[in-house]
């Protein structure tokens, strides 16, 4: 019976992976056409100022300028597919090399704040709505309302004013750690993992105060749409026919309350996935406030310079993340809910 | 006698749609957008002119909100501000809107039916669905950086990034009306697909679109002042509430409050103002609400 379940898994992921392949096409089609879109020669705007002729002749040479618009895309993706992001005229690397460097930073900063606003939300649904207080759920309302009106970068300058000006209990907003650390041996590009494999307990603190405050941010604006659409799943739930059938035939309230959680479970998961992507985009201002040098201060760095090649992938990259976070959402989805279909 | 029946349908009326949300949202717009539209009468002075000698003055008689780094007057200019903000929401949203509701009800429409606009609303389909893979404010940046930082720009990308939002929304109603025996009938006795869509569909269709026009146009001014602060939106001079807490925000960390503070209070104000709104048309239009 559990291999069966896990074959029709696995089928549905094999599934819906081949679905995957058109729309990564799709989003290859959307980034190349972007930097097409810049008046001038592709070569020159890629290269930036200063660039030798002979730079743009082998770049023209490698964008297969010249030749029709559909060889130069084929082009293009070739050389993804070798890895090739192209270069960085302003920090003059690979931008596959600045990615893999800057984009765990941002990584670990949305992470923890999704995992807290998670547990947040479940503890929420545990108090208020599945206990029906009602004066807790107006001030949840309230509060969904209000949060997800302020800006994150303008309530990250808020923090830090509070947190580190007024009050000191913050380290200064710069960076992921203390200059007197040096960044931990790199295993997953999370500090606060990687410096407990190092066993260094002082800078496994330190990064944690450092996140603290952009995490709260963070928290503080995005919790606001998933609290909200979770109170309000639980309460329509909680007012269906099979779970007043159930509680009337004498079931505990135990378990009419697991059954309340887990038809409430999907669409809080689907909130949840986007606003996971959301602050994959929004988090580029809470970064820029922090000096993060994570993927977000890159690719403000990238547009005040008109470096493209960066931009490029940025958006590449965070549509490939995006993707992947719903395909796990997807596979979450069908293994609690068989009915799903593609 | 005949007034009576007004009175009574008036009543109806409040009672059907007006609820406290609608109110409060209300409230709170209806004295900004006019303070904002007749800040040329009502502001002490020009938002641009610079003070000199004057930077980062706290709040006095003079400056009720104090001073910015530039010396400009932050009371002035944050009631010029929300106007820019308003202006590009409500045209990016107006925009998606135009676009995004009719691709929703040809792709709803004929969606997996036989012939050229089957094929087509696939095509479409495919093309949303990639529009929404990328992270808003990233796609946003990208294309304002490549388009070039003009506010035309920000709106033909806000409203670019809504496109696929209003299209999805309307068309999973019209999925769920187009097989509905009102529009078989007209169906069966030959009626024109864009008559049927338009005056039968639409009607069905729209509410869910309806809603998300407040939420569009507060998300866009959100987005806006994200553009704005990273300097791929408004540029300086121009008073716009993202630029005026970016040009504060490095006096925060020494203190000086008040350049960052009240652009994001006024801020908050507009979108909370916005969501209201929203979630009031939410209410009123749901049947299932009207007493």
């Amino acid at each position: 019976m559990i291999t069966f379940k896990i074959l029709r898994i696995l089928k549905f992921i094999g599934r819906r992976l081949l679905y995957l392949l058109p729309q990564l096409m799709g989003v290859t089609i959307v980034v190349f056409l972007l930097v097409r879109l810049i008046p001038g020669n592709p070569a020159y705007v890629l290269l930036g100022q200063g660039a030798s002729d002979e730079a743009v002749a082998v770049m023209s040479e490698r964008l297969g300028l010249g030749k029709s618009i559909i060889v130069q895309y084929e082009y293009y993706i070739r050389g993804l597919l070798q890895g090739n992001l192209g270069d960085s005229w302003f920090t003059s690397n690979p931008v596959l090399i600045d990615i893999t460097q800057k984009l765990p930073a941002t990584l670990e900063l949305i992470t923890y704040s999704i995992i807290i606003i998670i547990a947040l939300s479940l503890f929420i649904a545990k108090v208020t709505a599945i206990r029906g207080n009602k004066i807790v759920n107006n001030i949840l309302r309230g509060y969904g309302f209000l949060a997800g009106a302020f800006p994150d970068f303008w309530l990250s300058l808020i923090i830090i004013f509070l947190l580190f000006t007024l009050a000191g209990i913050i380290p200064a907003p710069i960076g992921r750690l203390d200059i007197s650390f040096i960044s931990p041996q790199r295993v997953t590009g999370f500090y606060t993992i990687d410096s407990l494999l190092e066993l260094d307990f002082k800078k496994f603190a330190n990064a944690w105060s450092h996140l603290f405050a952009p995490v709260l941010a963070l928290v503080i604006v995005n919790s606001a749409p998933i609290l909200k659409m979770a109170q309000a799943t639980i309460i329509r739930t909680q007012k269906e026919e099979y779970i007043k059938f159930a509680k009337d035939n004498g079931l505990s309230d135990k378990f009419s309350e697991r059954m309340i959680y887990r038809n409430s479970l999907p669409p809080v998961l689907t909130m949840i996935g986007y606003i996971y992507i959301f602050m994959l985009g929004s988090s580029v201002l809470v970064e820029n406030i922090f000096s993060w040098g994570g993927m977000g201060q890159y690719a403000v760095q990238a547009i005040t310079h008109s470096d493209y090649a960066p931009m490029q992938a940025i958006v590449l990259i965070s549509a490939i993340i995006s993707y992947i976070v719903y395909l796990v959402l997807d596979i979450v989805y069908y293994s609690i809910d068989p009915r799903v279909e593609i | 006698m005949m007034k009576a029946t007004n009175k009574g349908k008036r009543n109806f009326f409040i009672k059907k749609y007006i609820n406290v949300y609608l109110i409060i949202g209300f409230v709170i717009l209806v004295p900004l957008i006019l303070v904002t539209f007749f800040a040329d009468k009502i502001a002490p002075y020009d938002p641009t002119t610079v003070f000199s000698g004057e930077y980062l003055m706290g709040l006095s008689n003079k400056h009720i909100m104090g001073t910015d780094s530039l010396g400009m007057d932050i009371f002035s200019r944050v009631m010029y501000a929300p106007r820019i903000d308003l202006i590009i929401g409500i045209l990016a949203t107006s925009l998606g809107t135009i676009i995004g509701v009719p691709l929703g009800l040809f792709v709803g429409y004929f969606e997996s039916r036989k012939g050229i606009n089957g094929k087509i609303s696939l095509v479409l389909i495919r093309i949303l669905d990639v529009i929404q893979a990328f992270p808003v404010f990233i796609l946003g940046l990208a294309i304002v950086a490549v388009t070039g930082q003009k506010v035309i720009n920000v709106i033909y990308v806000l409203g670019f990034i809504w496109i696929p939002v209003f299209a999805r929304l309307v068309r999973v109603e019209t999925l769920r009306t187009r097989d509905k025996l009102f529009v078989l009938q007209e169906r069966a006795i030959g009626q024109k697909n864009s008559v049927i869509i338009f005056k039968h569909i639409l009607p069905n269709a729209i509410s869910p679109a309806i809603t998300q026009i407040s939420t569009s146009i507060a998300a866009s001014i959100l987005l806006t002042a994200g553009l704005s602060f990273v300097g791929a939106g408004v540029r300086m001079p121009h008073p716009e509430l993202g630029l005026m807490i970016s040009i504060g925000s490095g006096n925060m960390i020494t203190g000086q409050w008040w350049p960052t503070v009240f652009p994001g209070i006024i801020l908050a104000i507009l979108v909370f103002g916005l969501s209201m709104i929203g979630e009031g048309i939410t209410i009123s239009i749901d049947p299932r609400n009207w007493k």
